[in-house]
């Protein structure tokens, strides 16, 4: 729910550009820059960054050589 | 100042040897926003094959993991495919390539990797995750 009222200021230029990717793509201004403010900033949250981070310290994966990683994707992206 | 992350740095973050302390310090800095530390979605395409291989031991959900820590990702964008296209002298693969293109469609002139093909590329300083005094400098930069 949206319940937070920003007022900002753009140029004649940015306001022009903003309306015509609105109307290229279906939806207002206010959903374009929502969309944007997503892609800039991220849409998880700090405490969310920092479970994934305690994910990753309780992994125990095996090492492979840069090399051999490298070989490995390789394969998997060619498949079997 | 930003730094590109590769493939390899998340990957042995959260696998046994050497690189997991340093890459993890990685990981934490740019979790806890203290670094700007990027990647973009063909780095985290990679990390996926990694996991799904099965080949680097149990490592399931490090791709879903390594996106909440390191989201917004950087586009891939034309630009950094046609600057990819212009790497040169080097015998970097696509993939690499790729990366490449990427840090220099967004301005970006440092890559930690533990990789060395990524070293001595023009504009590009690679910083290896077991340099501790690079990292240290790095990631005392600030985000």
């Amino acid at each position: 729910m949206y319940t937070e009222r920003l007022q900002i200021l753009v140029s004649p230029e940015q306001r022009r550009r903003l309306e015509a990717a609105a109307r290229r793509r279906g939806e207002s201004v206010s959903a374009l820059v929502r969309d944007a403010v997503e892609q800039h900033l991220g849409s998880v949250d700090p405490a969310d960054r920092l479970e994934a981070l305690e994910a990753v310290r309780g992994m125990r994966g095996r090492y492979l050589p840069v090399d051999e990683l490298e070989r490995l994707v390789e394969g998997e992206r060619t498949g079997p | 100042m930003t730094f590109f992350v590769d493939a390899n740095v998340i990957v042995y973050a959260a696998t046994a040897s050497g690189y997991r302390d340093p890459c993890l310090r990685v990981l934490e800095a740019v979790a806890a926003g203290r670094a700007d530390g990027r990647t973009s979605p063909a780095v985290l395409e990679e990390v996926w094959y990694v996991e799904r291989s099965g080949r680097a031991g149990r490592v399931d959900g490090l791709a879903a993991r390594a996106y909440a820590i390191f989201t917004p990702l950087l586009p891939v964008t034309d630009e950094a495919f046609r600057l990819a296209l212009e790497v040169r002298g080097s015998g970097l693969g696509p993939a690499d390539r790729l990366h490449v293109g990427t840090c220099r469609s967004h301005g970006i002139d440092t890559v930690v990797s533990a990789d060395s093909g990524l070293g001595g590329l023009r504009g590009l300083r690679r910083v290896d995750p077991l340099d501790a005094t690079a990292l240290d400098r790095l990631l005392s930069e600030g985000g």
